[in-house]
């Protein structure tokens, strides 16, 4: 029976199983092949490719939960793991390609074995349905990123932003950890389910529990860099290589909004109206006298606002993309005001655009820093000129990543804000509109250096590989095809509202 | 059956995209042109299947609907990117690809040597997309698309020797004349919205045929809005000043985009949309007078021109008036078929113009020419198969189309525009001709010492042989019904069958066909007798004194007079708000604003010390913020 | 003894962490006030799991102190980098990476 189940939760466990043998097979290899640094990128790239695969198998599967509910495999896990792969499939192609990786005098392969790891951890924590799940998926993800942000053991800039990682990453987890104790002694279950079942059925001291929540708010907050636990992100991503800089920016953070729905949609479903039984829930009304809503809304706002007006100062592009990142992690956090699957959905849409537009705009940093040995915007002038086709598919991501008509930034605003206006959030949906008009101030700066100001000195023209060339397009016409052809999006992203759980 | 007609509309993007990005990189101008033009050739080979697929098909099923993606869905409202097939969008195809190809040919001779050959291309490429998804569209909003796209694509060519001035100003004329006439599309479509619930055109139309009263206010205000549209890309009065400054693009570009193809894209709105005209009885007479006259006025003013691009030019402005008298007189067929008939001669007419241009070391004043029949003898023959055909003298192909124009008024009982019909006629084969005498007869009025005209290469005459025939036999798919089937109204006949059913029904007698025919011819050959005797000899210019002729010569002043009464006040008051909205309220706002985040961004960006104890102590004050807070609320 | 003892000592033990994580300077005794603030939450655990009568927190506390361990490992790992590069563990002086 128990082996039964197991083998049973196994056999919808292939991408997790791959992900982990991949990592074995890369630090086993590693012993023999040394001097080839690529070998265990090819692994990666290979244990990745398969994992999607396998991962397209289960979109079939019904919706259940394996492990004996640890884990569930559901629509909402499956958009994920597509996501997750296909980040981390684009980032081992960016460290192939990034000129800082390659002449690092470190030519360690763990770096792939703790990008599957963090990939991994990824998975498990947009699938988890056990808080101890959760918090071990939590961690196996921040640790390799610990490691991962310093990987230039030689570098200042590295280690210390490892550094602040780590001490900022292990407070945070602490806060989360403290929350969940409590949850566990209200509850005496860590099974969100039964948490959910606990809290509909039983009056609880709502202090306590409230304190709980905002404590594990701090553990989400600090993943998907939110203000006030963004701290760190700048930092980090500033001092860490340039492609862990888009991987924290797209997987981490998108992981860490998996968690957080799920979470709170399924173990607060009922908390605190333990006569009221609501059908088909996808809403707030956990706690009498807190308006849940207007917490996020806060958030949401302080977020986005934060990120974008900070970023105005910023002349340093990877800084600049941190903040910017913080911003659109706030627009995300609007989505969630409106936890009907309109706003899920919306919020979905926004990661997957998110995840070309942000991860181009990065490859673009790299190949910048590549060709022209900067990382400082002052420093751009004119290069427009000099590779056009860069600084082209640059100004896609910019005006993506603002939102202007046309380009898949677009269309993931378009949706989160008409969420917010259907559910009655107009103001908000107006703070957020006037947010993408600051920040196009920024976004348009790098441009303006880029194509309005003729280059000094040197003026020859710069071009890349193709390889270069192919990987930006494909970042760069996605951009632009989904702000036009968006259908499939948004039906793959309605489809994969469904949380298991959730009635 | 697998659907492979979205192939017709995504080679020439394919093209665009190829020679836009990795133009840079294509040093060989041959690869350049041979993608630019391989790409047309495969579209026009696709459209051309797509035609004899419908003709297999029985009349009144002709109809294909290539459905590509669901493309917004709201609610109730949806749209889909599809592409409707149907004898006149396949017509419609088959000129924009088939003379399209012939132009991309000729321009591999003409720009050869231009450092932006392979963007010139890319943007011929995607003009034609943007063209192929005007006509293919099957609601208004691709079409629209398609509209604005066009637009886009005539600026970026007009302006495209960016570096001289005059090149940047006239994009700039003809991108914000366009703009109105778009404004007045808009409206028509949102009308339409909102009325029909839907922008497709089978449920529009399907909805107007049968809840709109004809002549009702509403059908009235929306053909009109549509009709404003197409004035402003059809180069109608009033919005048609922008064409003739439009020939400060290339030869190439003015023969493709400001002759055959785009704009009868105003032809082709009204002739898509003939139901709602058909309704709307007002807006036919309106467009009938706007027609007649714009023919006319522009004729005139053609006759006085010297400059060979712009007597094109207003012949062109001219022809389209011709179109649009057609349909006003209800004969949407015969619209489309001068379409057909003048994309072939005009066109061949720019492209010889461009040859004559090009071997004249960029000379564009016909005074300046003279005698080049025997130097450039493929041009000058061509250009005379053009002249013949645009003059109207049978069997060459312009006859059969103007002719039926002309019979087609005088049926709907117009008389007075159809005076005015045989009277453009007339003046047509007298400017041509008038062009032809003063460009190849009579003596060399250049330095023959440094200029020393030749006939260009075979890139660039073979299409002209190939526009040659076609403007020769081109008419006839269109006979007169005393000589024979007229083929082209009869494939178009179940596109506009709904709209017949409700305009009056003319039968023509053979006795009166006969003798609109033998007017129309006299007049062709009376003004090409007259504009011979005047300047098919040495012809010694000279600068007339005649106010009427220099009134004529400076276009009727229109320019001058949109500047003093739109442009002027317009600008005195744009200026006055400019000094006093703008500077102190917008400015002050915009400045002000940039200056509050600008010092925002600098003091919150100090909260980041860089000092990790710092960021933690911020963040536990927060969460405790945040549940003191809550605490305080939940009590 | 009732339950609240236990917790009140947790409650003290996290703070005492959580202050010694803003106040002190050095590197490693922040790490070490971090353990301290799991190890309350082991408390915790362990003893709402003798109050509850379920074993599940007790389990959560061997994850905890493995996760620990490793982030222990991590931690000092970096800090050794650290200092290799800037000669320094103080918390205070870590601070290129600014505004």
């Amino acid at each position: 029976m128990l082996t039964q189940q197991i083998l049973d939760g196994l056999s919808k466990f292939y991408p997790e199983t791959i992900l982990s043998v991949t990592i074995l097979v890369i630090v086993f290899v590693e012993l023999f092949f040394k001097k080839k640094t690529r070998v265990s990128g090819w692994i990666a790239m290979a244990g990745l490719a398969a994992a999607m695969l396998f991962t397209f198998l289960q979109v079939n599967i019904p919706a259940q939960t394996i492990f004996f509910q640890m884990v569930a495999v559901d629509p909402f896990s499956y958009f994920f793991k597509v996501l997750l792969i296909l980040s981390g499939f684009l980032i081992v192609l960016f460290t192939f390609l990034s000129d800082e990786i390659r002449s690092s005098e470190f030519k360690t392969q763990e770096y792939y074995a703790l990008l599957i790891a963090l990939t991994l951890g990824g998975f498990l924590m947009a699938s988890s349905v056990n808080l101890l799940m959760m918090y071990l998926a939590l961690e196996l993800s921040s640790l390799s990123s610990y490691v991962l942000a310093g990987y230039f053991k030689k570098s200042n800039r590295s280690s210390e932003a490892a550094l602040k990682y780590v001490i900022y990453g292990g407070v945070s987890s602490g806060l989360m950890l403290f929350g969940i104790s409590l949850i566990y002694g209200i509850c005496g279950s860590l099974d969100m389910f039964a948490i959910s079942a606990y809290l509909s059925a039983n009056p609880v001291n709502l202090i306590t529990l409230l304190i709980a929540i905002f404590l594990m708010l701090a553990g989400f907050g600090y993943k998907i860099s939110a203000v006030p636990f963004h701290f760190w992100t700048p930092d980090v991503y500033e001092g860490s290589p340039m492609p862990v800089t888009a991987l924290l920016s797209v997987s981490s953070k998108a992981a860490g909004f998996a968690m957080l729905i799920r979470f709170f949609l399924v173990a607060f479903q009922n908390a605190g109206h333990p006569t009221i039984t609501t059908e088909g829930l996808h809403q707030y009304i956990t706690l009498p006298g807190l308006h849940w809503p207007e917490v996020i809304a806060v958030i949401a706002v302080a977020t986005m606002t934060l990120g974008n007006v900070v970023a105005i100062w910023q002349d340093n592009l990877k800084r600049l993309l941190a903040y910017s990142s913080i911003a659109q992690a706030g627009y995300m956090l609007l989505a969630f005001v409106v936890v009907s699957p309109q706003g899920i959905s919306a919020m979905l849409t926004y990661l997957a655009v998110y995840l070309f537009m942000n991860l181009g705009a990065f490859f673009a940093a790299i190949l910048i820093s590549n060709k022209y040995k900067t990382e400082n915007i002052e420093e751009m002038k004119g290069i427009g000129y000099r590779s056009p086709l860069l600084c082209v598919s640059m100004a896609v991501f910019m005006l993506s990543l603002s939102g202007i008509p046309m380009t898949a930034g677009f269309i993931g605003k378009f949706y989160i804000f008409s969420a917010l206006i259907n559910n009655g959030y107009i103001w908000l949906a107006i703070i957020g509109l006037m947010n993408s008009v600051v920040s196009l101030y920024y976004y348009i700066k790098i441009l303006k250096n880029m194509f309005l100001i003729r280059p000094q000195g040197d003026t020859g023209a710069v071009s890349f590989g193709a390889g270069y060339s192919v990987l930006l397009l494909a970042l760069a016409i996605p951009t632009i095809v989904l702000g036009i052809f968006f259908g499939p999006l948004t039906k793959f992203a309605e489809y994969s509202v469904q949380i298991f759980g959730l009635k | 059956m697998v659907n492979y007609f979205f192939l017709i509309t995504l080679l020439p993007l394919i093209g665009f995209l190829v020679n836009g990005i990795f133009g840079y990189k294509i040093k060989n101008e041959k690869v350049a042109g041979i993608i630019g033009s391989g790409t047309i050739l495969g579209s026009f080979i696709i459209a051309l299947i797509a035609f004899f697929q419908l003709l297999g098909m029985p009349a009144e099923q002709r109809t294909i609907t290539v459905t590509l993606f669901q493309w917004i869905t709201a609610g109730s409202f949806n749209i889909s990117a599809a592409y409707l097939i149907d004898p006149l969008s396949v017509v419609m195809s088959l000129i924009i690809t088939g003379v399209g190809f012939l132009i991309h040919v000729y321009s591999i001779g003409y720009m050869h040597g231009d450092r932006g050959f392979a963007r010139f291309f890319a943007f011929l490429n995607l003009f034609i997309f943007a063209m192929l998804n005007l006509v293919l569209g099957d609601n208004f909003l691709l079409m629209f698309l398609g509209w604005e796209g066009v637009g886009l694509c005539s600026y970026l060519l007009i302006g495209f020797w960016y570096e001289k001035k005059f090149t940047g100003d006239a994009a700039n004329k003809a991108f914000w004349v366009n703009r109105i006439g778009d404004l007045g599309f808009m409206i028509a479509m949102f009308y339409i919205l909102v009325n029909f619930g839907s922008l497709n055109f089978g449920a529009v139309f399907g909805a107007a045929g049968s809840s709109i009263a004809p002549g009702s206010t509403l059908i009235t205000v929306i053909t009109i809005l549509l009709f404003v549209g197409a004035t402003g890309k059809s180069a109608q009065i009033p919005l048609f000043i922008w064409l003739p400054d439009a020939m400060a693009g290339p030869t190439p570009v003015s023969a493709l985009i400001h002759a055959a193809t785009m704009v009868t894209a105003g032809v082709y709105m009204v002739a898509r949309c003939s139901i709602l005209f058909a309704l709307a009885p007002f807006t036919m007479d309106l467009i009938l007078a706007i027609g007649a006259l714009t023919a006319f006025f522009a004729a005139t003013i053609a006759v006085t021109q010297n400059d060979i691009k712009k007597i094109l030019a207003y012949s062109t402005v001219s022809q389209l008036g011709f179109m649009f008298m057609a349909l006003g007189a209800g004969a949407f067929s015969t619209g489309i078929f001068h379409v057909t008939t003048h994309a072939f001669f005009k066109a061949l007419m720019f492209l010889g113009a461009g040859s004559v241009i090009h071997s004249m070391h960029e000379e564009q004043d016909v005074m300046n020419m003279g005698g080049l029949k025997n130097k450039m003898k493929v041009t000058f023959l061509t250009f005379l198969m053009g002249g013949i055909a645009i003059s109207g003298i049978p069997p060459f192909s312009g006859f059969f189309s103007k002719d039926e124009i002309l019979t087609n008024v005088y049926l709907s009982g117009n008389y007075l525009f159809f005076g005015l019909g045989v009277l453009t006629a007339f003046m047509t084969a007298f400017y041509i001709f008038r062009l032809i005498g003063l460009t190849f007869y009579g003596n060399p009025r250049y330095d023959e010492h440094k200029t020393h005209p030749h006939e260009s290469p075979k890139v660039m005459t073979i299409p002209l042989i190939i526009l040659a025939v076609l403007s020769v036999i081109g008419g006839f798919i269109g006979l007169p019904h005393i000589v024979g089937p007229n083929l082209i109204d009869h494939f178009l006949e179940p596109v506009f069958a709904s709209a017949r059913t409700i305009l009056p029904v003319h039968h023509i007698e053979a006795g009166t066909e006969i003798m609109l025919i033998v007017i129309s011819v006299f007049v062709a050959v009376v003004g090409i007798f007259l504009a011979y005797r005047a300047y098919a000899k040495a012809y010694k210019p000279e600068v007339s004194r005649n106010p009427v002729y220099n009134f004529v010569q400076n276009k009727y002043k229109v320019d001058e007079f949109y500047n003093a009464v739109i442009v002027t006040p317009l600008r005195m008051l744009s200026n006055l708000l400019y000094k006093f909205f703008d500077l102190i309220v917008i400015d002050g706002i915009v400045n002000g604003s940039g200056k509050f985040f600008t010092s925002l961004s600098g003091d919150w960006r100090k909260m980041q010390t860089g000092v990790i104890q710092d960021y933690a102590v911020i963040s536990v004050a927060g969460i405790i913020a945040i549940i003191i807070f809550v605490l305080l609320v939940v009590k | 003894m009732g339950i609240n003892y236990f917790l009140i000592l947790a409650l003290l033990l996290f703070s005492i962490g959580v202050a010694g994580v803003l106040l002190r300077r050095n590197a490693i005794i922040v790490f070490m006030c971090i353990e301290l603030m799991l190890n309350s939450v082991n408390l915790v655990f362990v003893s709402f799991s003798s109050y509850l009568g379920n074993s599940i927190g007790q389990i959560f506390v061997f994850f905890i102190m493995t996760v620990a361990a490793a982030e222990a490992a991590v931690g000092l790992a970096i800090i050794i980098a650290l200092f290799r590069n800037k000669e320094t563990i103080n918390i205070d002086e870590i601070n290129i990476l600014k505004w």
